[in-house]
């Protein structure tokens, strides 16, 4: 206990000063005011009831449509797999006004269906698909199959096979994919704003009207205390689902990844059609309107080099790129060693009751920057890290610092699910034959989890990649970034700017791509001829 | 090592297992470098003038350069998000602000800056833009119908379903439409207009990009909504081939927004932040105006640029710049929305 103490110092200390610090000063000024009033108001929990609910709904929808989804990707295998996992990965984080632009694709259907809570939804799933796919199948993967496979053989059914086999065994990543899409849901801000025309009220659309446009920070701060309490529910709802430590047999069992054939009809069903016009229909309309607007694909390439034929950005896209790649390495570094870190002691074993308390407690602390508002966090970075005596403010690091911190509970939520359900005996095995808790994690944890610690590297990369935010928090003339490059572009009137608009999506896309690709390289499925017979 | 964890340890050890070891080496090697940089403070000098302004801001290489030389200080940009956001934060760290002058406070904010004393002196006028409908010029030629002349026009039949705005309560050219509307139809009237207006299928979109890039059928975005809430100069960005534009703008009844430049009432560098609130409104910065930021320079006898001469001169009249949007806001805001939600 001691010992894991001590550990736990630094990721404390990293939430404690990045986030808690930033936050309970900017909450403190908005509590001085007349903050109850807004929590009497019955306006506010109207919109904070609607919150839950799309919340919720794209939550439903997202685990649906991912199952089958993270079967067919990530227990299956066929050709151009390892492409479309990262294809699909794309639009976490996008920019949205690129979703917006890119759901203009659908514009006729949109006259069928008017009601924006369809296009908010359908957004919501297009932007967490990859997420959940993702936390289901890199779980998936290091699964045992001997069950599924004895199942198999007893000749139940494929579906009945995963509905009653693999469902129950795959709960704590469920339950970490549904967390985590349900608290970027209720975080959701661009979305609504732009696909509800700026006439649908979530919470977070509220905390930056209030922030932004009115300085009313009494009313921020309650509803960003709604927020916070929102969160602490879901994470308290979640538990109740039972704890991950199951003991489930994680092995390495790459090798009997089998092809997809017949019997996965019903997979295929669903995913194809979401895969295709979901998530692939909105990206190939980013993409034809790079060829085809402004004065085309190679001049929107050309005028990206520069800095717009009129001056209108401070700096070249190509430096903004190398910006954006600097930061997307810092930040996602230090997420993953954080992350990691949390995972790794929220996972050992505990048997004093209070012990199990402050675990929990820890567990929800290191969920809550998934589910807090931006604005609000960066406002508290406004005021907190000024001068003496840390004056993060004036340099070009509080953008990756702050993106970490936001990337922090991804990556726990995608490997702390893995460590705990990794069974103890095999650990204990290892444990008595000498390995001490290093040599534990080093030689036997990671390697177990490595699907899990890719998944996590690459989401936290995305955070950083797409975030804008934090990066438009402060952003310093040189130090812009893609999405703020994007944002300077299609704000301002002209065939010109919107195709440099266009190629810089476009960027962002193949940007994300890559780092996604060349991150999950090593999680590819390889053939081996025979199991190792461990399990 | 491996031998002391016995079989489960050694199968794991595959070489799989020994690239995640190393991705996290590379991961931890890099976060303690990017966390060590975090703890050096970096040296904000005399010699640097700190410009904070809103995203859409833009001056040239060639100016900022021409800057540098005449005064002799070194320039920093901050852009701090729109211009609402802007005056917000400054508001926020008016006792450490995050830079030495502002550029970008509007008419509608001047009352929060001086409310909050965040300024030094005056505000300097540096520029202004007109919030004006532009309509599509083609579109009314194809389908054979007259060009709306004023905004009242816009709520007749023949122009059903042709019109696209930005919300007033999440973007500042849709606030700026409303406090039009405010003058031209009168406290008592202006809910009347768009009521009209709302029956009469106009579309809302949260943000001035929406509306212009998504909906509008005049720009590249090529929209269904022939008419749009944008700005008087506009139409000077959609020359097309033919060297004419594909767009026009009603000059009447248009919103002025003029832009403002102080300095920070807690510079560290008051003398910079003065010299470059004086180097805006001298003449080459003036000029250069319309080509970087697509709004009128506020000096006269600066000639605008001939595209702009030809196709987007500023407003004939004006209506709402007078009333105060800063104390208005809340109230305005909830009176349309119960009548937009």
């Amino acid at each position: 206990m001691n010992k894991r103490g001590i550990g736990w110092i630094v990721p404390l200390l990293f939430l404690g000063v990045l986030f808690f610090w930033p936050l309970g000063n900017i909450l403190g000024k908005g509590f001085a005011g007349d903050w109850v009033l807004h929590l009497l108001d019955a306006r506010d929990w109207q919109i904070t009831l609607f919150t839950i609910w799309q919340a919720l709904l794209s939550t439903l929808l997202t685990l649906v449509l991912a199952i089958p989804g993270a079967y067919l990707l990530y227990r299956k295998r066929f050709r151009g797999q390892r492409i479309l996992r990262s294809l699909i990965t794309i639009p976490f984080m996008l920019p949205t006004i690129v979703v917006a632009t890119g759901f203009t694709i659908f514009r006729d259907a949109n006259h069928l269906w008017s009601n924006p809570m369809i296009w908010i939804i359908a957004a919501h799933v297009f932007l967490n698909y990859s997420l959940a796919v993702r936390t289901i199948g890199s779980f998936w993967m290091s699964l045992d199959l001997q069950t599924e496979e004895a199942a198999a053989m007893a000749g139940a059914g494929r579906f009945r096979t995963v509905w009653s086999i693999s469902l129950p065994q795959l709960k704590p990543a469920l339950i970490a994919a549904a967390s985590s899409t349900f608290l970027y849901c209720t975080a959701s801000y661009g979305v609504i704003l732009v696909l509800g025309g700026g006439q649908v009220h979530s919470l977070e659309t509220e905390i930056a009207t209030a922030a932004n446009t009115l300085l009313d920070l009494p009313k921020a701060s309650a509803l960003a205390l709604i927020q916070t309490l929102l969160s602490v529910l879901a994470f308290g709802i979640s538990q109740t689902g039972g704890r991950a430590n199951i003991g489930i047999e994680l092995g390495d069992h790459d090798g009997e990844v089998k092809r997809v054939d017949r019997g996965d009809w019903f997979a295929v069903l669903i995913t194809l059609p979401v895969v295709v016009l979901l998530i692939g229909a909105p990206m190939f309309q980013i993409l034809v309107k790079t060829f085809t607007e402004g004065d085309g694909f190679v001049s929107n390439f050309m005028n990206l080099a520069g800095r717009g034929a009129r001056d209108l950005l401070n700096i070249s896209v190509v430096d903004s790129a190398l910006n954006s790649l600097r930061n997307m390495i810092i930040a996602a570094t230090i997420a993953l060693v954080v992350g990691v870190a949390v995972s790794v002691l929220l996972s050992l074993p505990t048997k004093r009751k209070s012990s199990v308390v402050i675990i929990r407690v820890l567990d929800v602390m290191f969920l809550l920057p998934l589910g807090i508002s931006t604005v609000v966090l960066g406002f508290g970075y406004l005021v907190t890290f000024g001068g003496y005596p840390l004056p993060l403010r004036e340099t070009w690091l509080v953008v990756p610092l702050i993106q970490s911190v936001m990337a922090v509970p991804l990556v726990a939520r995608l490997v702390y699910p893995a460590l705990a359900a990794l069974d103890q005996s095999q650990l204990e095995a290892a444990s008595t034959a000498g390995a001490n808790s290093w040599q534990l994690f080093w030689h036997v944890k990671l390697p177990m989890v490595r699907f899990s610690v890719y998944t996590a590297a690459a989401f936290a990369a995305m955070v950083s990649l797409g975030e804008f935010g934090a990066a438009s928090l402060l952003a310093y003339g040189d130090q812009a970034t893609l999405p703020t490059v994007l944002y300077s572009l299609i704000s301002k009137p002209g065939g010109e700017n919107y195709g440099m608009a266009m190629a810089a999506s476009t960027l962002i896309m193949l940007f994300t791509f890559a780092v996604v690709f060349l991150i999950s390289r090593e999680s590819r499925p390889v053939s081996k001829p025979k199991r190792n017979g461990l399990a | 090592m491996p031998a002391q964890g016995g079989p489960l340890t050694r199968a794991l050890l595959n070489k799989e297992g020994t690239k995640v070891q190393k991705l996290f080496k590379a991961a931890a090697v890099a976060a303690i470098s990017g966390l060590a940089f975090a703890g050096c403070s970096p040296t904000v000098d005399t010699k640097t003038v700190v410009l904070v302004t809103h995203d859409s801001f833009a001056m040239s290489e060639e100016l900022q350069k021409q800057f540098e030389t005449e005064s002799g200080f070194k320039l920093k940009l901050v852009k701090a998000g729109d211009a609402g956001a802007m005056t917000n934060k400054l508001v926020l760290t008016r006792d450490q602000p995050i830079g030495d002058v502002v550029f970008g406070i509007d008419n509608t904010l001047t009352q929060v800056a001086s409310d909050n004393q965040l300024i030094d002196g005056e505000l300097t006028a540096v520029d202004f833009g007109d919030v004006c409908m532009n309509y599509d010029l083609e579109w009314f030629k194809t389908h054979s119908k007259s060009y709306p002349a004023n905004i009242r026009d816009l709520t007749s039949a023949s122009y059903k379903n042709l019109t696209v705005v930005s919300n007033p309560a999440t973007s500042s050219s849709g606030m700026a439409f409303l406090a039009t509307t405010i003058d031209v139809f009168g406290e008592d009237g202006y809910l009347g207009y768009w009521s009209k207006l709302k029956s009469n299928g106009l579309k809302v979109v949260a943000g001035w990009e929406d509306a212009y890039f998504t909906e509008f059928s005049g720009s590249s975005g090529h929209g269904k909504y022939p008419i749009v809430l944008s700005y008087s100069s506009s139409p000077a960005f959609e020359i097309r081939d033919n060297g004419k534009s594909q767009t026009a703008s009603i000059l009447h009844d248009c919103y002025r927004q003029t832009e403002f430049a102080g300095v920070l009432s807690k510079a560290k560098n008051a003398a910079g932040a003065a010299a470059l609130v004086e180097f805006m409104t001298g003449k080459d910065f003036q000029a250069a105006l319309p080509d970087s930021m697509y709004v009128y320079p506020i000096d006269k006898s600066i000639a605008l640029p001939e595209t702009w001469a030809k196709f987007a001169p500023a407003a004939l009249t004006l209506a709402g710049e007078e009333l105060d949007v800063t104390g208005n806001r809340k109230a305005w805001i909830a009176s349309w929305s119960k009548l937009f939600e």
